[in-house]
């Protein structure tokens, strides 16, 4: 090489090591999310990170670039301006809608918080990610075999209030009914099954009221979730009450036309109520 | 003697209910704001400006703004926020709290040339803040709320974690509305129990609930029914984790009142317990003695053995609570009874079933179901005897056993599916007299998914044998072949000698393309006998259900279901509309 040549490329080395350094100071970085307060000298995040306002900070709205009257709080969406050399928020650019993070807002969060490092682990913040994508469940529910065909079963979630008839199944066997939503993954949810009142319930197979059951999407393309209804809680095993008045030893159907314009049935037993029971309706008012 | 032990068991199940009321502390957030709004879709409270929230020991946190989501069970106060109590005086840009967590998580405001900090309070304890603590990466989060209108403004809220949120002064978006009302209160408990039913059916119900606390419930409710009309009613609910009472006074406004009072009790989970008690009366007002009163009892326990389970039920009737009525006319007009009338039959059976068993191997799909019981009726005015020629003995026992036999659904050709089951059951007089009752039923389906359709073909068979011997035509009579009731003149009654049959064949198709839209169809021809006679016994000969189901928005699901009865007792179709609105 000859001197000429080592001349210029020691000339152009130094240009470059002068010209990097004020480059970095001029290339502002940016961190957006929302905000928590502007307090004390410094901007709070939602992240939980605080950062550190220069002596006189720009407050511009954030779509137009100008100042604005508008004043920082929470709730509001703001794109902080750092200095790097100086690891403070210049500018403050804020707006009342939604904005996404950034790219770089881990690692800036990382980089500029002004909060106190994380020294000591929580042991009891468990959980893992979930991404809320839509996973088609399938309900499949096995009711009793003395079920009758036409009964209509429901299933009743805390989520929808305990209504007792929120999501209706559809028969789909002798013995099954189905219902298919679409859920968020991570929802969870507590839920019993009904015939469309609370007098009519699940229960154990040993005729006592059990937990509810508990649901939970996992981060799954599809899930079936299965039941096993081994009784209704208004189920008597077929046994009749014989001491009810006008009750017959022949359990025939007493109203076809359930929920019906028909009139309740009086259910008058052959030969009428015995004597001496009065003819009048009990508890009929008198007209 | 029995109502002295109805009564000490029912005393038994309040005094255990009352003891377990006070066994957890009632814990809530007492919150006031320029507004505090209630997102029903998210169940998610908001408050803004001058928030004041007061934790259940007296702490006051103070901020700009407040968010809790009740489902989560963890909150958020922002902006300027102050944490004023015997034990601290701290202020921060933010205060989050997890009570499931039992951690109050804090973001400190710079002070004297010092950072801000991440403090971690462990339960109550104030006066220790732990810094440097790790906390959930969303402590400080608020939740995306766009899109979401609120059900309820107001301008304070109590809430009771877990359980309900009381709001003041509220306006709750009611039918396209926002309707003032002076309380009212939202619950979003897990827990059940919250919303047993005290109440008979009725065609609509409003409810306006109006207070509340960890453990109560107390509504108001509008309700409409073809036999009262419009009316107010009133429910009052106490619930435990397992334990519950509701009572309710429904009609409230008409004379004609029912008063009611259900409870459950778990003495264990293995034995359990449930009351209900009702008391019908004609009063012209609700302090005033009834001219006329009937009230029925019921208790029932149920104890689960080693794989089945007992259940003990016991039924009283109390007629005429009155008297007896002089003149027995019930259209005329009387304020006298003979008191000397006490006619309560009752009714007590104890009933053991079985767990459902594998009848051969658990790889072959066939399934039994045992149970068996006895009973014990009474009623000194005649119990049982002829169904024609009552009164029977004032005293009668029976016993019975059944059994159920059922296939789960088999797979046969490629995707059709077959079940089988079949339950039978004879029950035994202290009378020379039995009852059979038989039901089967064979069901074969097909599902095409991605057709998105389903059906089924059943037949059903179900017969009831009324065996009295050698007095079964004392029994059952000759009776006239015409019967005439309301509903029109039916035929085909006088070969009836306590052997029915009922036949069924059943179709049913459901097409249900997207979660949002389902429609069914389910047509039966019944065959009974004897004849049916609406209104008495038996089904319609031939019948046709459509169901269709349909979210028309987020908040509205319209449930369509109309029957068709081809022209049975002059009926075609049976409109039921369900409109299912949630807020």
């Amino acid at each position: 090489m000859t001197m000429r040549g080592f001349a210029a490329v020691l000339g152009t080395a130094a240009v470059v090591a002068l010209a990097i350094p004020s480059g970095a100071q001029d290339q502002l970085l940016k961190f957006t999310g929302q905000l928590l307060d502007v307090r004390n000298g410094y901007v709070y995040f939602t992240s939980g990170d605080a950062f550190k306002l220069a002596d006189a900070p720009r407050i511009a709205d954030y779509d137009t670039g100008k100042t604005t009257t508008l004043q920082p709080r929470a709730k509001l969406f703001a794109r902080a301006v750092f200095n790097p050399a100086t690891k403070q928020v210049v500018e403050l650019d804020i707006t009342a809608k939604h904005l996404a993070n950034d790219a770089q807002f881990a690692h800036i969060a990382r980089t500029y918080t002004q909060t106190k490092p994380v020294t000591q682990k929580a042991p009891e913040i468990v959980g893992k990610p979930l991404t809320g994508r839509e996973v088609a469940v399938t309900f499949i529910i096995t009711v009793p075999p003395t079920t009758p065909l036409t009964a209509d079963i429901y299933i009743s979630t805390d989520a929808g209030g305990w209504n007792p008839r929120e999501i209706k199944l559809d028969r789909i066997d002798g013995q099954r009914y189905r219902a298919v939503r679409r859920f968020a993954s991570g929802t969870q949810f507590a839920y019993r099954i009904t015939r469309g009142s609370w007098n009519s319930v699940e229960r154990d197979q040993n005729g006592l009221e059990g937990e509810p059951h508990m649901y939970f999407t996992k981060e799954v393309d599809a899930h079936s979730e299965t039941v096993t209804v081994y009784a209704w809680s208004d189920d008597r095993g077929n046994v009749p009450q014989q001491a009810a008045p006008g009750a017959i030893p022949t359990p025939f159907n007493p109203n076809p036309f359930s929920g019906s314009g028909f009139p309740p049935s009086r259910a008058t037993p052959p030969g009428g109520f015995p004597s001496p029971r009065p003819p009048a309706q009990p508890n009929r008012p008198p007209r | 003697m029995r109502l002295p032990v109805l009564i000490a068991l029912t005393a038994a199940l309040f005094a255990s209910a009352t003891a377990l009321a006070g066994a957890a502390p009632p814990t809530s957030l007492d919150v006031t704001a320029k507004s505090v709004d209630f997102f029903s879709n998210r169940f998610i409270v908001t408050a803004d400006g001058d928030v004041r929230v007061r934790l259940s020991d007296g702490t006051l946190v103070t901020g700009q703004t407040f968010t809790m989501d009740l489902k989560l069970n963890r909150y958020l106060v922002a902006g300027d926020v102050h944490v004023e109590g015997p034990a601290v005086h701290a202020a921060g840009a933010a205060f989050a709290g997890y009570p499931d967590l039992d951690r109050s998580y804090f973001l400190t405001a710079a002070a004297a040339g010092a950072p801000p900090e991440r403090w971690t309070y462990y339960g109550l304890a104030w006066s220790d803040a732990h810094a440097g603590r790790e906390q959930p990466g969303d402590a400080f989060q608020f939740p995306d709320l766009t899109g979401e209108r609120p059900y309820i403004y107001a301008t304070g809220a109590r809430i009771t974690p877990k359980t309900n949120v009381l709001f003041s002064l509220p306006r709750v978006y009611t039918a396209g509305v926002y309707l003032p009302l002076p309380r009212y209160v939202v619950t979003f408990s897990a827990n059940s129990h919250f919303y047993e039913n005290g109440f008979q059916g009725a065609r609509a119900d409003v409810a306006l609930p109006f207070n509340g606390s960890e453990h109560s419930l107390t509504a108001l409710h509008l309700r409409n029914d073809p036999l009262n009309g419009t009316y107010l009613a009133l429910d009052q609910h106490f619930v435990w984790k397992n334990d519950w009472i509701v009572a309710s006074i429904d009609p409230l406004t008409q004379e004609q009142r029912q008063y009611n009072l259900i409870g459950s009790k778990w003495f264990s989970p293995a034995l359990q317990g449930r009351l209900f008690l009702q008391e019908s009366a004609f009063q012209t007002g609700i302090i005033n003695k009834p001219l006329d009163a009937a009230a029925f009892g019921e208790i029932q326990l149920s104890a689960g053995l080693r794989r089945s389970g007992l259940i003990y039920t016991q039924d009283n009737y109390f007629q005429e609570l009155m008297g007896f009525r002089k003149p027995a006319d019930d259209t005329m007009f009387t304020f006298f009874y003979d008191p000397r009338w006490r006619e309560h039959p009752m009714n007590a059976v104890l009933t053991w079933t079985g767990f459902q068993n594998n009848l051969i191997s658990p790889t072959v799909p066939l399934k039994f179901r045992l149970r068996s019981g006895f009973g014990y009726t009474h009623d000194i005015y005649g119990e049982g005897g002829y169904p024609n020629l009552q009164p029977g003995p004032p005293t009668l026992t029976y016993h019975f056993a059944g059994g159920a036999i059922s296939t789960t659904a088999i797979t046969v050709l490629h995707d059709y599916s077959l079940t089988v089951q079949y339950d039978r059951q004879r029950m035994w007089y202290s009378e020379p007299h039995h009852v059979d009752l038989g039901d089967g039923r064979i069901a074969l389906s097909r599902d095409l998914p991605r057709r998105h359709i389903n059906y089924y073909v059943a037949y059903e068979v179900r017969t009831v044998g009324d065996y009295w011997g050698d007095k079964q035509l004392a029994a059952f009579p000759a009776n006239p072949d015409v019967v005439t009731t309301a509903f029109g003149t039916f035929s085909g009654q006088s070969a009836f000698r306590g052997f029915s049959t009922s036949r069924a064949l059943s179709a049913s198709v459901v097409y249900a393309p997207t979660p949002y839209f389902a429609l069914s169809l389910l047509g039966s021809r019944n065959y009974d006998y004897p004849a049916p006679v609406p209104g008495l016994y038996g089904q319609p000969p031939l019948q046709l259900v459509g169901d269709l189901r349909m979210r028309l928005s987020r908040q509205v699901l319209l449930d369509l279901t109309r029957s068709y009865y081809f022209n049975f007792a002059n009926e075609r179709y049976t409109p039921q509309f369900v409109i299912q609105v949630s807020p």
